[in-house]
């Protein structure tokens, strides 16, 4: 987009601290790998030896689909690991390995479908895939309570979440939390996700996975929670700044704030009779105006008794997507606002989505019921959940005039 | 295996200048082109004949599309090379993009883009049901475009395949609206096939008589009065640009000049109808798509206002599979609608200056149920006086 500046791009050679120019690898342009920059001829040729390996994770077509044989020695204090030492992140993050255990759910807890085999049949069918749902009062009133639940849980964990404990340990908590609630943690197996609620620092769009890694002061952490409690699912995320660095960090607050308020913008809209494809236009427009971009592949979507269906709500502007809301239906709003690249990778542990600039994206959602002449927030925040909006730090107006929001 | 273990590092590039490889909107965007018809209609011996011929391009061929996963036939330059497609699993829920379009795009960036791609379907598929997942929203910057459908006939067998449910009637998908009550006439594959279709080419023709020609020749251009047809004999076709490749389906309309004179009521079951509209003023532009919605979305033609409102809902329902509109603006400015089953644009005319100033606005439609409706008054009384 034409409204993106240039990234401050690092050399790629290991022993050089430069910022990169526009000289790139020519194997790895023809490869498809577009973040290969070096600083000189020089540099690059000093670290040829190094660098071609990488050609060759590429150039294997499977390798994204066979992990890697090698594996980086593991800390010899913690024991920890990065599983995909070879694969080219876009940012700072790494996977710490190893995953915890498996955590059980009782077996007095109801299952989804899905919960063995993590393949969501009753999402499949045709049904499923092409009709909208009109929930009656009683459903209603089934998914009311799995929303409120949904709340209670994040705001556990979201209290939790500070610099110091892993991501591990959040998944704990929900976990344990959702078991407190008579619920099981939607994401645990669906589609094979190893864990019970989706934990997202920094450059990670969605969906990843609750490891070692440790938070520190002036990450930025999306947590995504799901309940399944009594025949319904309930779907809500915050981003939360984790410590006081990042709530005084302008970037940080900037696409933070972007993504919640561009989510209220857009649940504004909904009532009967709104379009699905018009949700998009507004968020979109809210994100350019904070100078962010709308992440594109992931959707908002319908939610009942399935935990992803019909409708289908992109958070792009100008959209095809057929279809009105009607009182009765659920579904969930859910933009990821990036800093830079609206373009994602994702992981090969086939999860975790990240920005291919591994640049900061946030991301808020709601679980949404349409009512007679509007909508009721089904997964709203109580009075004292914690987090919330921020306002921009004075710095950045005064070390950030350029970008025109300066007060001189 | 491979070249670049030889030691010298090879020069890096510079890519200042080389648009904006982040950007995506001005990336060059790959068409495709969807493939249908029976089996037996000639598909593969078409494809493989543009596969053999010597054309210069870098032609994908995705075989069958109902399993996309498996491979996919890369020609270049006569060379033919088999690909695995890779169906990333990531969520299959809250990812918009079908998979197939991601599987394409992911083998493009790591193969580099191709100049075409092919699709073809199984026999028994319905088009209509594909255009939509790969006419994908320009908003998401995809590398790949729905360029068109093209659908193989066979033409001693088509008229057969038209009058006779050869499996069960019709595919139950993307059909849920069944019109309570009415049935309607006789609906195959094979109508679907062919209202859908951007090109048709009528394939065997030398196993026909000509007056049998000429009678499904008729047939087709009732069914579908928009689309191009061709006739040729075992799959060959004489050049593939406008015919095959580059029909820029999606994009543009052309002319819009129905092949046959007004609704033919030759096919029992699908029909072409035009509708002749006003110049249009811009304030017009949010009932049009109000109309266009109940068309498309809930498959009714909304009553004109000048009463009989009540008389028979039933004349008001129908099933479009296609439609495409040309609308000039009284600023001078021309719209143009490009709709597949209910999944509809309005977008901005391609600039040619040299066409000369409309005086009317055309809108097509395909499909089910269009006979004897008053498309026009509904039009007209949906967008207002002008």
């Amino acid at each position: 987009m034409a409204s993106e500046s240039p990234a401050k791009r690092k050399c790629m050679g290991g022993d050089c601290d430069n910022d990169a120019g526009t000289l790139q690898c020519p194997t790895c342009l023809k490869l498809g790998m577009k973040e290969s920059y070096f600083c000189s001829q020089d540099c690059f040729k000093r670290n040829w030896s190094t660098h071609k390996a990488v050609h060759k994770t590429q150039s294997n077509f499977l390798s994204n689909l066979i992990p890697p044989k090698v594996i980086s020695e593991p800390d010899p204090v913690t024991g920890n690991y990065n599983p995909f030492p070879t694969f080219p992140f876009t940012g700072p993050l790494r996977p710490v390995y190893p995953l915890s255990p498996w955590r059980e759910v009782p077996k007095s807890i109801p299952y989804p479908d899905y919960w063995k085999d993590g393949i969501p049949a009753s999402e499949q069918t045709f049904k499923g895939r092409t009709k909208i749902e009109i929930l009656d009062k009683k459903q209603q009133e089934g998914m009311r309570k799995v929303c409120r639940l949904a709340r209670e849980v994040l705001d556990i964990v979201a209290a939790a979440a500070v610099p110091g404990v892993t991501t591990d340990y959040l998944d704990e908590i929900v976990h344990k939390a959702c078991v407190e609630r008579k619920s099981y943690p939607s994401p645990l197996n669906y589609g094979q996700f190893p864990k019970s609620v989706c934990t997202s620092p920094n450059e990670v769009i969605c969906h990843g996975i609750p490891d070692q890694r440790v938070l520190v002061d002036g990450d930025i952490l999306n947590i995504d929670v799901t309940l399944y409690h009594e025949g319904f699912h309930g779907d809500l995320n915050e981003t939360y700044y984790i410590g006081d660095k990042a709530k005084a960090d302008p970037d940080s607050v900037r696409v933070v704030e972007a993504a919640r308020e561009s989510l209220n913008e857009a649940i504004k809209l909904v009532k009967p009779g709104a379009l699905f494809r018009d949700y998009g236009d507004v968020i979109e427009k809210y994100a350019k105006a904070q100078k962010c971009s709308v992440i594109k592949a992931y959707c908002g979507h319908g939610i009942n008794s399935l935990f992803h269906c019909k409708p289908n709500i992109p958070h792009y502007a100008k959209n095809k997507t057929v279809g009105v809301a009607k009182e009765g239906m659920c579904f969930t709003i859910e933009p990821m606002i990036a800093l830079g690249t609206h373009r994602d990778k994702t992981w090969p542990d086939d999860w975790t989505s990240v920005t291919q600039d591994g640049k900061r994206t946030a991301q808020f959602e709601h679980t949404l019921l349409v009512t007679e002449d509007g909508v009721e927030i089904l997964t709203a925040r109580f009075p004292d959940s914690p987090g919330g909006p921020i306002p921009m730090p004075v710095a950045a107006v005064e070390t950030n005039g350029a970008n025109g929001n300066g007060v001189h | 295996m491979d070249f670049e273990d030889d030691e010298a590092p090879p020069l890096l590039v510079d890519v200042e200048g080389q648009g904006d490889a982040e950007g995506g909107a001005d990336r060059t965007r790959v068409p495709i082109t969807i493939v249908t018809g029976y089996l037996g209609a000639g598909k593969t011996t078409l494809l493989n004949y543009i596969l053999n011929e010597q054309h210069g391009k870098k032609i994908a061929v995705i075989l069958n599309a109902a399993d996309i996963e498996k491979t996919l036939t890369v020609n270049t330059g006569g060379e033919q090379v088999q690909e695995w497609l890779e169906v990333g699993n990531g969520c299959i829920c809250c990812s918009v993009k079908d998979q197939g379009v991601n599987a394409i795009e992911s083998l493009m960036e790591k193969k580099g883009a191709f100049d075409y791609i092919l699709l073809e379907t199984t026999g028994l598929a319905d088009p209509g049901n594909l255009a939509p997942l790969f006419w994908v929203d320009e908003g998401l910057g995809s590398s790949i475009y729905l360029d068109g459908i093209v659908t193989l006939i066979d033409a001693k067998n088509v008229l057969k395949n038209l009058d006779e449910p050869a499996q069960e009637a019709l595919p139950s998908e993307g059909h849920e609206h069944e019109h309570d009550g009415h049935a309607g006439p006789l609906l195959t594959t094979a109508h679907l096939q062919i209202s859908h279709a951007d090109v048709i080419v009528i394939n065997k023709s030398d196993l026909v008589s000509e007056e049998e020609l000429e009678a499904v020749q008729a047939r087709v251009q009732a069914i579908n009065g928009l689309a191009k047809i061709h006739i040729t004999q075992h799959g060959q076709v004489p050049q593939l640009e406008g015919f095959l490749l580059d029909l820029h389906a999606y994009d543009n309309v052309g002319t819009l000049d129905v092949g046959s004179r007004g609704h033919s009521h030759l096919d029992p079951s699908i029909s072409t109808v035009t509708i002749l509209v006003p110049v249009l003023a811009p304030e017009q532009l949010p009932h049009l798509d109000a109309w266009l919605r109940s068309v498309l979305w809930d498959s009714k033609l909304p009553a004109p206002s000048n009463g009989a409102e009540d008389e028979d809902k039933d004349n008001y329902s129908l099933e479009i599979h296609r439609v495409k509109a040309k609308l000039p603006l009284s600023t001078g400015d021309i719209k143009i609608v490009q709709g597949v089953r209910d999944v509809f644009d309005i977008l901005d005319a391609p600039q040619n200056p040299s066409a000369e100033p409309t005086l009317n606005g055309k809108i097509v439609l395909i499909g089910r149920f269009l006979l004897n409706k008053p498309f026009k008054e509904s039009f007209i009384s949906a967008v207002g006086q002008t």
